[in-house]
């Protein structure tokens, strides 16, 4: 199978008009480690919504490894990408840290026992075991980002999107950032990273991408 | 007519009289004028009814639904659909699903007026007419915060399905169990934003004294008097007549 995203020829316009991307295409290789920079209004967001299925291209198609997503449901993508939002206290649910973790996998009717297992794994992964009783929507912002990454990896997901994670973290919590991505290194999980912090893309890109006014104006490998 | 040129409290008045017939009245024929009227003061005041109407789609097919179930149980009238002794459906209770749809349907036409004025408007109508500006503020926050309700409720939707949930398959009993999870961050994301937001007027010296004073006055103008003593002759005369 073809470990690739590919956007070919996508036109997308917002509703009041604005139209982000025409005729635009990427290939992204999923075993790599790519980032996206650009100035607001650029189509960052955009670019990563449509891969996900969140926004639907007017013209053009997606696919995922090699499966467009016009015949897949949001969370069948889910399934093969996981998505962590600008801002992860959107896609936090729960009442404690630990049933934030298993509470889709349980609800599929997996195994209770072996979702606890995957579930003590991420806790010890990302630093959240002393939390995993805490109430997700009380904790920090960097731990609220953490605990929605560690929430995706629950899918497995075989590639992971993430929508300016430095964003409003101090320097210290940009290394503990830094830490999971090594992780999902470690995983061999490709990710594709929305972010303005140089130093951060410096440490981790193995590709960059610079988008202005919807088009690629730079896309370089390191 | 220029949507600006109205003042808000006309159009709050405006809104109060349809609202209050469409609730007096119960005569399809009344009911049917009253909504024609306000759907024409509507366009007339430029309110954007087709965009209401997008916006309202899912609420409108529930109140065709409510409709519908209503005119089932309603057995009085001449039966219309019968199976042996049972009569499901009446002449009856066709009427009063009627009645009930054109009753929403003033409602809604007429609120959509107030969709012509700014929040800011609204409040400084409600506050030049005396009801305390604690409460008109609150009525503001609340409009003001509805589209970030509306994103956040979009985007936990999204997020949940993308934790590989797929709501069409999901069966009703569980959808509830699903829909528990998306509400309880709505409420405490919002219990937190009001807490902020309470701290942050508070230090900007809300209600530090007892009297405020406002930089914009509405000022009736002369066709906003007119509009006002044509509605309240007309809804005299309806009295008077009907």
């Amino acid at each position: 199978m073809e470990k690739y995203i590919e956007l070919n020829n996508i036109t997308y316009e917002y509703k009041n008009g604005i139209k982000v991307f025409e005729d635009f295409s990427l290939k992204i290789n999923c075993e790599e480690f790519a980032f996206i920079s650009g100035k607001n209004g650029s189509g960052k967001t955009t670019l990563t919504k449509l891969i996900m299925g969140i926004l639907k291209p007017q013209k053009g198609n997606i696919h995922i490894f090699s499966k467009d997503i016009k015949n897949l449901s949001l969370g069948q993508i889910g399934q093969e990408i996981g998505y962590v939002f600008q801002f992860p206290e959107r896609q936090l649910f729960t009442t404690s840290v630990i049933e934030e973790l298993t509470f889709p996998l349980l609800f599929k009717g997996e195994d209770k026992k072996n979702v606890l297992r995957k579930a003590e794994e991420l806790l010890d992964t990302f630093e959240l075991e002393k939390l995993r009783n805490s109430y997700p929507h009380l904790l920090s912002y960097g731990e609220k980002r953490r605990l929605a990454i560690a929430a995706v990896l629950m899918n497995e997901p075989k590639y992971l999107i993430l929508d300016e994670p430095t964003a409003s973290l101090d320097d210290s919590r940009i290394v503990i950032l830094s830490r999971t991505l090594d992780v999902l290194r470690s995983r061999n999980i490709g990710i594709l990273v929305i972010s303005h912090n140089k130093n951060f893309i410096g440490k981790h890109a193995q590709r960059i991408i610079i988008l202005e006014g919807g088009r690629i104006i730079r896309d370089e490998q390191i | 007519m220029n949507k600006s040129k109205i003042d808000p409290r006309t159009k709050l008045l405006l809104i109060l009289i349809l609202s209050t017939l469409a609730i007096i009245y119960k005569q399809l024929l009344f009911l049917s004028l009253i909504f024609i009227i306000s759907v024409l003061i509507a366009l007339l005041m430029r309110s954007n009814l087709k965009s209401i109407v997008i916006k309202l789609k899912r609420l409108l097919g529930a109140i065709f639904a409510i409709a519908l179930i209503q005119s089932f149980f309603i057995k009085a009238g001449t039966p219309i659909v019968k199976i042996g002794n049972l009569s499901l459906l009446t002449d009856f209770g066709i009427y009063k699903s009627i009645e009930f749809i054109l009753r929403l349907g003033i409602i809604i036409s007429s609120c959509s007026i107030l969709t012509t004025s700014t929040s800011r408007e609204i409040v400084q109508a409600l506050v030049q007419l005396h009801i305390p500006y604690e409460i008109a503020f609150m009525v503001s926050i609340a409009i003001r915060f509805l589209p970030v309700f509306k994103d956040e409720m979009t985007d936990m939707i999204i997020a949940i399905q993308l934790r590989g949930i797929d709501l069409k398959k999901v069966k009703i009993k569980n959808k509830i169990r699903i829909y528990r999870y998306i509400f309880l961050p709505i409420v405490t994301n919002s219990l937190i934003k009001a807490k902020e937001l309470s701290v942050a007027m508070e230090m900007r010296g809300f209600r530090a004294y007892p009297h405020r004073t406002s930089y914009n006055i509405l000022l009736m103008s002369g066709l906003d008097y007119l509009i006002v003593s044509m509605s309240l002759v007309s809804v005299a005369m309806l009295i008077i007549l009907i």
